[in-house]
């Protein structure tokens, strides 16, 4: 660094190999293929035209902003009751806590989409012991529907959500909760007035995190969804590989990242996200 | 999504699992498919002698070398057939042919889709003064833009123990949820259900088409509540085997199987089932040049590969020479055998071509609104 705290010319150009690489094999690429958004079926902005016109088109959007909205406050529910649990955990116990977040995180999404299907199924595990307690008659309809998908969903976000919340509260100091307690806080009181506040930045890099990565789900939606529900990653790639309709599908992947840009620019205004994402720590 | 013929291969490679086919068998069902041994870099080297076939993967690529790849190399000594599992979906023949580097001469692909990509110029037409139309069954299986060496069936298969009265005979019955409650299972595509559809409307299955795409998916819409969709041929079979769904259109490699595998509590009937093309297309500026419409007309000509891909795969032969070959045993499950034939629909690829785009598009919206 400089005198004056800003990285000098030769700095940049230490980065300068490592920033062309990525423009050229990255950045020009992708921007080629969101171009054909513009040009096809016929220049101009008719592509974009569709997402104030076409109920179809809009129809998609709204489904995967519903679906990716409950899946992030679901998630966010259990993973700050998790965390939570692990941060007042003693030292052994948090280890098994953790290893218990992680291990779900290796497994295959693939596998664990089947899993799901193989429990919610009409003769699977969960409606043959409900039927079997007599506390239904019919099957309930778990699976091949919204429900299942966000069950899914949920299932792969709780520990995206955990880990950014996690590292959050163990910055939160311990003594502040016995002050406040000291100072005749109940334990309500000292949660909701305390700890809450100070975890909110955890909380929000979670919600943050677990929405963005919602957006582009893929495999669970297609294999939970019994074909009914159809998220923006699906109807991109049937756009474009059976449909051939490449300005449709790459007028959506545009959508897509516009929206996480977005995303990113509001939650950077209202957080330091370097810092949730760890650049600062 | 999973093409038919991705399917097939995936089914003939648990059957060689399960010791139910021999190595013999499977290598050649998949060489019939036009799969074969993949391309070495030696063999690349020889490109200008080289043909490649792509094809959906797994043990197609042993297939189709095998029955589609062998007998070619067999009549034109120093050309080799190699096989290539990417999947030519249209997509990736788009982005091939505009890219400008072509190296594929024979895709496995769709009626719709040969249109589609004939259309944008993507594809190359079939020389028919190379390629024989007298050796296809129908009009349906040498188009303008493509040609089938096989065929295959969308077929109703129902499961009997939901039905002691009796099954569903037509897809008027598939339709009538009163009668035969439970279920429905639909291929996530418009193409076969809307087919259906317009069959269950009452239209005269011999003057199916043009097909009142409005009216088709007001059917398809009143199925949306009790229906389910499957995207690959095992989890058609696997919403039928677990009781998801008590009555389904799927493809008849996989009635076959379940047919089989349950002792027939779960039929399947041939009456007003669609019979389609497996169309092969040829890139625009393939490296193979002519020489790939020789392939395709050998693929049509060759009669026995076609029954052993049969035997191997359940794809149907579609050279009008080929039932008769067909052992006794697999006629009531090849779609091309003359009493089969008969009682089917075939399916138009040509006004598929022109309104799958649109249709699907719609038929889509429909079940996912």
């Amino acid at each position: 660094m400089s005198a004056a705290g800003r990285p000098g010319v030769g700095w940049w150009l230490l980065i300068l190999p490592a920033f062309l690489l990525l423009v050229a094999f990255y950045i020009a690429p992708i921007v080629q293929v969101l171009a054909i958004s513009v040009t096809e079926p016929e220049p101009g902005f008719g592509n974009y035209e569709r997402i104030l016109t076409s109920s179809a088109v809009q129809r998609v959007i709204f489904t995967t902003l519903r679906i990716c909205i409950i899946t992030t406050a679901l998630a966010l529910l259990l993973g700050y009751a998790i965390a939570y649990a692990i941060t007042l955990a003693r030292p052994v116990a948090r280890g098994w806590w953790i290893l218990a977040v992680l291990v779900p995180l290796w497994i295959s999404v693939l596998v664990r989409a089947f899993a799901w299907v193989t429990l919610l199924r009409r003769q699977g595990l969960v409606n043959n012991a409900l039927i079997g307690a007599g506390l239904i008659e019919e099957p309930l309809p778990l699976v091949w529907n919204e429900f299942g998908i966000v069950v899914g969903m949920v299932h792969y976000m709780v520990p995206f959500a955990v880990l950014p919340m996690l590292a959050s509260m163990r910055e939160i100091d311990p003594r502040l909760l016995a002050a406040a307690r000291g100072l005749g806080a109940s334990r309500g009181e000292v949660f909701r007035r305390v700890f809450l506040p100070l975890s909110m930045p955890g909380v929000i890099a979670s919600g943050v995190l677990v929405f963005i990565f919602s957006l582009g789900f893929y495999i669970t939606p297609a294999i939970l969804g019994g074909g009914k529900t159809l998220m923006v990653a699906e109807w991109i790639s049937l756009q474009i590989l059976d449909l051939i309709r490449w300005g449709l599908g790459t007028m959506m992947a545009t959508m897509l990242v516009v929206a996480i840009l977005v995303t990113l620019a509001i939650f950077s205004r209202v957080v330091d996200l370097r810092r949730i994402f760890g650049a600062g720590a | 999504m999973q093409s038919f013929q991705q399917d097939c291969v995936a089914l003939a490679l648990r059957r060689y699992r399960r010791g139910e086919v021999s190595r013999r068998t499977l290598l050649a069902g998949l060489a019939a498919l036009g799969v074969a041994p993949f391309a070495t870099d030696e063999a690349r080297a020889q490109a200008a002698r080289q043909l490649v076939m792509v094809n959906w993967g797994g043990i197609a690529n042993q297939g189709f070398g095998r029955f589609y790849g062998e007998p070619f190399m067999a009549a034109n000594t120093g050309w080799t057939v190699v096989q290539d599992s990417t999947g030519p979906s249209a997509g990736r023949i788009r982005s091939m042919v505009e890219s400008g580097r072509v190296t594929w001469d024979m895709c496995d692909s769709s009626a719709s889709s040969s249109n589609l990509l004939g259309r944008q110029n993507l594809v190359t037409k079939i020389d028919y003064s190379i390629v024989n139309r007298e050796n296809v069954i129908g009009p349906g299986f040498a188009l303008e833009y493509g040609a089938a060496p096989y065929s295959f069936s969308s077929v109703l298969a129902y499961d009997s123990a939901k039905f002691p009265q009796g099954g569903p005979t037509s897809w008027a019955d598939f339709w009538d949820l009163r009668k035969f409650p439970g279920t429905r299972l639909l291929r996530r595509d418009a193409i076969g259900a809307l087919d259906a559809a317009q069959m269950a409307l009452g239209k005269d299955p011999a003057n199916l088409y043009p097909l009142d795409l409005r009216a088709c998916l007001r059917k398809v819409a009143e199925l949306r509540r009790n229906a389910v969709y499957w995207n690959s041929g095992s989890e058609s079979e696997q919403f039928m085997r677990t009781g998801e769904a008590v009555m389904g259109q799927i493809w008849h490699t996989r009635a076959t199987v379940l047919e089989a595998e349950t002792n027939g509590r779960i039929k399947f009937i041939w009456p007003q089932a669609l019979l389609q093309a497996g169309i092969f297309v040829i890139p625009r500026g393939n490296p193979g040049g002519e020489m790939a419409q020789r392939l395709m007309a050998s693929m049509l000509a060759n009669v026995e590969p076609q029954v052993g891909l049969l035997q191997l795969l359940g794809n149907g032969p579609t050279n009008p020479r080929a039932a008769a070959l067909v052992p006794q045993e697999l006629r009531r499950k090849n779609p091309t055998d003359p009493e089969n034939a008969r009682v089917q629909v075939v399916l138009d690829g040509n006004w598929w071509g022109e309104n799958y785009q649109q249709a699907n598009a719609d038929f889509i919206d429909t079940i996912t609104g």
